[in-house]
């Protein structure tokens, strides 16, 4: 966990230029955004699980109703993607049903993306 | 011959906010509950999904999570010389169906109804004196106490996730806030919404005028929170899209995302969907319900449910209904005054102003169901002499639209035609730049306003229809008289290019849509002679029968009902779990 942890917080610094590390402790807290919607235990619920979607393709539970967007999109998701992705989900999968208006504050979606990263199974 | 079931410890009839509150707090309780719900099942993740949930004209236009009138309705007419006819299509308002019931597809408008109205008889009659109260205005204190009722309000606020700002903690005046509301022990559980402009430069104005503006209190959650219960709301992403509509982003405070699941994750807890309950079944010498009746609208089949306890948690009118067809308790009778089933049945009154800027965006692609900003000066505000404009009542004023939707905002200055080049126009110019103030008003229970059979027309199941008999009264009249004298001073200090005036509602009629708040017709109080539940929601006849919703309201203020509909649930539910179990019998005694 904690190696995964650092990997994911290098990956991160390398794609924003960041000047400080990702927090997944912070992003644990921030992910109180995410949880009505995206559950970490597997269970689907108005929006996807994301338990295990770093190194996920897009659209690719068969148990969840995506859009045609995300299941055509050619996007693999990593701390990079899954960053812009917060940030404007339009902007990495045009047409996706995300009701989400986006999280403004690059520390934040770094943070939540590095607490993402260290629950990966 | 109805097939009978095993019995169980309580039926519900009914899963909307009120059934999920007490199917959870029953079975959390010990308590064998089943529930049964006439319409189908509804979870978000599967039913409010976009884009499906944002189609206006499924939703919206054809009322798709609502009452079926071709199944049931009600008969309508203005006064009881009228012969009523059936409601086939909804207009007015709109009763939900389904899992989450109303709960599913409201705004979000969340009130504390205070002592001003628990109380009402008596203070009216300290302040203005016993003749002040009209002979045909039937109202009554309600039995139970603001201070009864706070924890449960507090409650059923930190359940629903509600946004807003105090204005009356423990006493302390908060500017900003409402300052007229009764004492609240906490603050909100969540901070009030962004406001929208409109909300802005009517607060503005308000403020000028001396008035005491302030966020309207809202279950639509400002950032994303979890409740006590462990439920997870998301924020509200201002869609636009919440009444009659479910909440595609977990935001809105429903039962369909607090507590009707956890019940249902209950073991105690059967839910049969489909299930249209027919009669409430009572013992042979009629002191207590042994169950109910109902047939399973998947294949016809009639079915008994016996239970030790009953309680009706369906649609206000919808209990008063099964009441009638069961045989529980009198119908009232308006030339005798005999009769407590149907009685005080009371809407909702209202007017409004439309203000058109030409140099303002009020961007009404963004919206939710319950932001903006308020007026409580001549409402919850006991010092506004209601002498000079002789009504019992009040109004709320309010600014900050609830939706921008395509096929239903028209935002057109008078006079504009209603089809062709100009009216395309007129549309292009005004949608952005439209803005209104918005009037919700009491409505004062009367002698001739009530619920009873109607003699010819029948639903599916061969059961008379129940006919509403409603007109706006001189009480209400007056009222919007001089609040529509309110919102045009307003207006007029706001600067717009132009203003449709507000004007007083004069007369009710079944179409258009005004308000789902229907309340009466099994109304609570203090004595069996005045009401058909005691304050516990216990019925006075049947010790085991229990009525929830808004039925239950003597009368029907300014606010949005569902506050109280909340608070009294839970406060019900702790009554029969902490006192009804242990020694069952009368709560009150007669």
């Amino acid at each position: 966990m904690i190696l995964r942890v650092t990997i994911a917080a290098a990956a991160l610094l390398a794609a924003a230029g960041a000047a400080r590390a990702a927090d997944p402790a912070r992003g644990q807290e921030l992910y109180a955004q995410c949880i009505a919607c995206h559950s970490l235990d597997g269970e689907n619920g108005v929006g996807p699980t994301l338990q295990g979607v770093i190194g996920r393709r897009a659209g690719a539970l068969a148990e969840f109703r995506y859009s045609p967007a995300m299941r055509r999109a050619a996007v693999v998701w990593d701390v990079t993607n899954l960053d812009r992705f917060m940030a404007d989900p339009q902007t990495v999968v045009r047409g996706n049903r995300m009701p989400f208006s986006g999280i403004e504050e690059a520390s934040d979606r770094a943070d939540i993306a590095a607490f993402i990263a260290a629950t990966a199974p | 011959m109805a097939r009978k079931l095993p019995e169980t410890d309580v039926v519900i009839v009914g899963m909307g906010w009120t059934g999920g509150i007490l199917a959870k707090e029953l079975a959390e309780a010990g308590m064998k509950v089943v529930v049964l719900e006439r319409g189908a099942m509804r979870r978000p993740e599967e039913d409010f999904q976009v884009p499906r949930i944002r189609d206006e004209l499924r939703f919206g236009s054809r009322t798709d999570l609502m009452m079926n009138t071709a199944q049931d309705t009600l008969t309508v007419r203005n006064t009881p010389d009228q012969e009523a006819l059936p409601m086939r299509r909804l207009g007015s308002f709109l009763p939900g169906e389904g899992v989450g019931g109303a709960g599913s597809h409201w705004n979000g408008v969340n009130w504390r109804w205070g002592d001003m109205e628990l109380q009402i008889r008596t203070k009216y009659e300290e302040k203005y004196g016993k003749a002040f109260v009209p002979e045909e205005m039937t109202i009554q204190d309600w039995g139970v106490t603001y201070a009864e009722l706070e924890p449960y309000y507090d409650k059923f606020e930190k359940i629903a996730g509600v946004s807003g700002k105090a204005g009356n903690l423990r006493g302390r005046r908060i500017d900003g806030g409402n300052i007229f509301e009764d004492a609240r022990a906490n603050e909100f559980p969540l901070p009030p919404l962004e406001d929208p402009l409109s909300g802005v430069l009517f607060a503005e104005a308000a403020r000028k005028l001396g008035y005491n503006p302030h966020p309207r209190p809202s279950a639509n959650a400002s950032r994303a929170y979890t409740n006590p219960d462990g439920s997870r709301l998301g924020a509200c992403q201002y869609c636009g899209f919440c009444e009659r509509f479910g909440c595609e982003s977990n935001a809105k405070g429903t039962p369909n995302v607090t507590v009707i699941p956890i019940a249902l994750r209950n073991p105690n807890v059967t839910l049969r969907t489909h299930s249209w309950v027919t009669t409430v079944n009572k013992d042979s010498d009629g002191r207590k319900a042994t169950g109910v009746t109902y047939t399973n609208l998947l294949n016809g089949e009639e079915l008994e449910q016996p239970a030790g306890m009953v309680i009706l948690a369906a649609y206000g009118l919808n209990n008063a209904a099964l009441m009638m067809w069961s045989g529980i308790g009198e119908i009232y009778n308006p030339s005798t005054g005999q009769g407590l089933i149907g009685k005080n049945y009371c809407y909702q009154t209202g007017t409004s102003a439309q203000l058109f800027f030409e140099d303002k965006f009020f961007n009404p692609f963004m919206a939710t169901g319950s932001w903006g900003q308020n007026i409580d000066n001549f409402n919850t505000n006991w010092e506004f002499d209601r002498r000079p404009h002789n009504y019992v009542g009040g109004s709320t004023i309010a600014a900050g639209g609830s939706n921008g939707r395509p096929i239903e905002y028209r935002p057109l200055p008078a006079g504009t035609p209603r089809w062709g080049t100009e009216w395309k126009r007129a549309t292009r110019k005004w949608y952005q730049g439209a803005m209104a103030i918005g009037a919700s008003g009491s409505v004062m229970p009367n002698r001739a306003n009530f619920l009873d059979l109607d003699p010819t027309y029948r639903n599916v199941f061969g059961q008379p229809l129940m006919r509403m008999t409603f007109e706006y009264k001189p009480n209400e009249i007056r009222m919007t008289e001089h609040i529509a004298g309110v919102i045009n001073s307003i207006a007029e200090t706001m600067g717009a290019a132009s203003v449709n005036r507000a004007g007083p509602r004069r007369s009710w009629t079944v179409v258009p849509y005004q308000s789902t708040h229907n309340t009466g017709g099994t109304i609570m109080g203090r004595t069996p002679r005045e009401s058909v539940v005691n304050k516990y929601l216990q019925s006075w006849q049947l010790h085991n029968l229990f009525v929830l919703g808004a039925g239950v309201f003597p009368h029907n203020a300014a606010y949005n009902p569902t506050g109280p509909v909340g608070a009294l649930a839970y406060w019900a539910a702790d009554a029969i779990k902490n006192q009804y179990a242990r020694a069952p019998g009368p709560l009150v005694q007669a």
